[in-house]
Parts: structure tokens; sequence; C-alpha cells
């Protein structure tokens, strides 16, 4: 699960030619460590939820990789 | 293009399935009933036309009524038409809220949803797709009796063209067309003295041609569009 994270939030990235990063620590936040943007952040929940069918976003705001992981391991 | 357009069954919805697939596109088509008139079209342009039976007024399941048993995200959505919609007329001093939270479920949070749910299918598939709501004269005319319906296709308007401004730069468009009041089973309860008044305001002195406004939705949905959003079209007979 976490690796497929890794590799959508990379898609992302690269997509609007940033770097790949190579690891997501917990800690990271979605906007500010990672750089995404409202429109990154609404492109990642639906690929996620293609992916898991979990809407990460359904009840609230997420901010950073941990809170992903905790929604996608509910 | 995939074109979903709800209140397929009858009407202005089943005119705009029709002129959409002979223009080539493949659509998948919403309403609560079944017509003869639907079913028609389905062996006319067999593989090329879906239907499914969905109560538009349950605004809380449509994501899985609709983009998970219908139109999943397997499916490209190029293009939404939200043409759906229940009319509620009374005076105000009439007004029961009961009715009135049924007519919103229906015009206005429902097709939100879908709204909310097309846009996701489109960032899935990088479609640049286009959205086109069926709005009304009575938002922007006064008529006696339409005035909860009318603020309906007010709060559609303004949604639309909000929508437009926020998605406008991943590519996709989305306006409203507002049809003058045409002979349809919406409007079927007027008498003919009032349907003469309202076709009195009119520039062309007659009712709004059905036909027209799907050919007008078929064309906002279409590339030739391209540079139209945000907008509301009117297709009224000059409504004055």
């Amino acid at each position: 699960m976490e690796t497929k994270v890794l590799e959508i939030i990379n898609d992302i990235r690269v997509a609007k030619s940033m770097n790949a990063v190579e690891t997501l620590k917990e800690t990271d936040n979605l906007r500010n460590d990672l750089g995404l943007t409202s429109f990154d952040l609404a492109e990642l929940t639906v690929r996620i939820e293609d992916e898991f069918d979990i809407d990460i976003f359904e009840d609230g705001l997420v901010n950073t990789v941990g809170e992903i992981y905790a929604k996608l391991q509910k | 293009m995939n074109i979903i357009v709800t209140g397929c069954s009858r009407g202005v919805g089943l005119e705009i399935c029709k002129v959409l697939l002979e223009q080539g596109n493949t659509v998948y088509g919403i309403a609560r009933s079944y017509t003869d008139e639907f079913k028609a079209l389905e062996s006319e342009y067999e593989g090329k036309v879906f239907f499914k039976s969905v109560d538009l007024a349950d605004c809380e399941n449509v994501r899985q009524n609709v983009f998970k048993d219908f139109c999943g995200n397997k499916v490209k959505i190029d293009g939404y038409v939200n043409n759906a919609a229940m009319a509620y007329d009374d005076i105000v001093t009439n007004l029961n809220l009961d009715y009135l939270k049924a007519m919103y479920d229906v015009n206005v949070f429902t097709p939100m949803m879908m709204t909310k749910n097309v846009i996701r299918n489109m960032l899935l598939h990088k479609t640049k797709g286009a959205i086109v709501h069926i709005s009304s004269i009575s938002a922007h005319t006064g008529y006696k009796g339409l005035a909860m319906y009318a603020s309906s296709k007010g709060a559609l308007e303004a949604f639309s063209k909000d929508t437009a401004r926020e998605w406008g730069p991943l590519g996709i468009r989305s306006n409203v067309v507002v049809p003058g009041f045409m002979a349809t089973a919406m409007s079927s309860t007027l008498t003919d003295e009032q349907r003469g008044k309202i076709y009195a305001r009119t520039s062309l002195k007659a009712a709004t041609s059905i036909r027209s406004v799907a050919e007008t939705v078929a064309f906002l949905l279409s590339e030739k569009a391209e540079s139209i959003t945000g907008q509301n079209i009117h297709v009224d007979n000059g409504t004055i």
C-alpha cells in the first residue's frame, strides 16, 4: 500500500516537472513538504480511490502522508 | 464521446439523447422510468446507449448508484448533462418545507454530487470534459407560482459558473442552457390561457423548440464549443 501511494505521489510530481522522491515519511506534509496543490490533492484522492476504493478526503482534510496511511488501514 | 444524461426517459432529456446518438456519441441514460421511447433508441443504436433506473431524489447514494453500479471508473466520461428536474409550483405564502427540500434534492443536491463524481472521473482519465446544466427561463423572468422552482435553477446557474472557474485550468468546461417554456410534461399542468400569456412574452410568440434546446446542449458538449465556459445560453424564443 505504501509503495502504491509513493508511486502515485511521484507520478503527480513528475507530471509537473518535480523530482520523484525516494521515500515518504509519515510526517511529510502533502502541501509543504511534497509540493502538492489542491488540484494535485484532488488527483491523488481519485487515484487512491480507484486503487483502494477509499475516499481519503470524504470526512475532512488530510494533511500528512501518515494520515493517508491511517485512512487506508481502517 | 461518452455522455451521461439524466432525465433521459422523455421530453428534453430524450431529445438530447437522440441528438447525441445521431452525432455518434455513446449515451449513459439515467431516469426513474424506463420508457418505450428510450427502449426504441436502444434498439436503434444498439451498444451505443445504456440505461439505469435511478431515483435522483436519493442524493446520498449518487456515488454508489451511478458511479459504481453503472458508470464506473472504467468508463471515461466526456460529458454530463444535468437535465432531470422536478417542478414544485405554488405561491410563496403556501411554501411547504418538505416539498421544497424534496425538489432541492432532485434539482440541486443530486446534480452537485453528480458533478463532483463526474469531475473526479475526468481527473482520473485526464479528460477535458464538459458539463451542461439545464436551467429555466423562470430564473431570469419572473412568473407567478415559480419562485421556489426558479430558485433551484438559480442555484444551479451559480454552481455552474463557479465550477467553470474552478476547473477551467484543467480544461473542464461547465455551461448552462436556459430554455424558454416548452410543451413538455413538466408544463402540462398549465391552462391554455396561462400558456398563451407565457408565449406572448417571447419575441417569436411560440413554445421553445425542444429540438433547438437539445442541439444547443450537444453543441456545448462538443469541441466546437471549446472556448465557451461559465455561460448561460438562452434558448427561449427571445423571452422578454
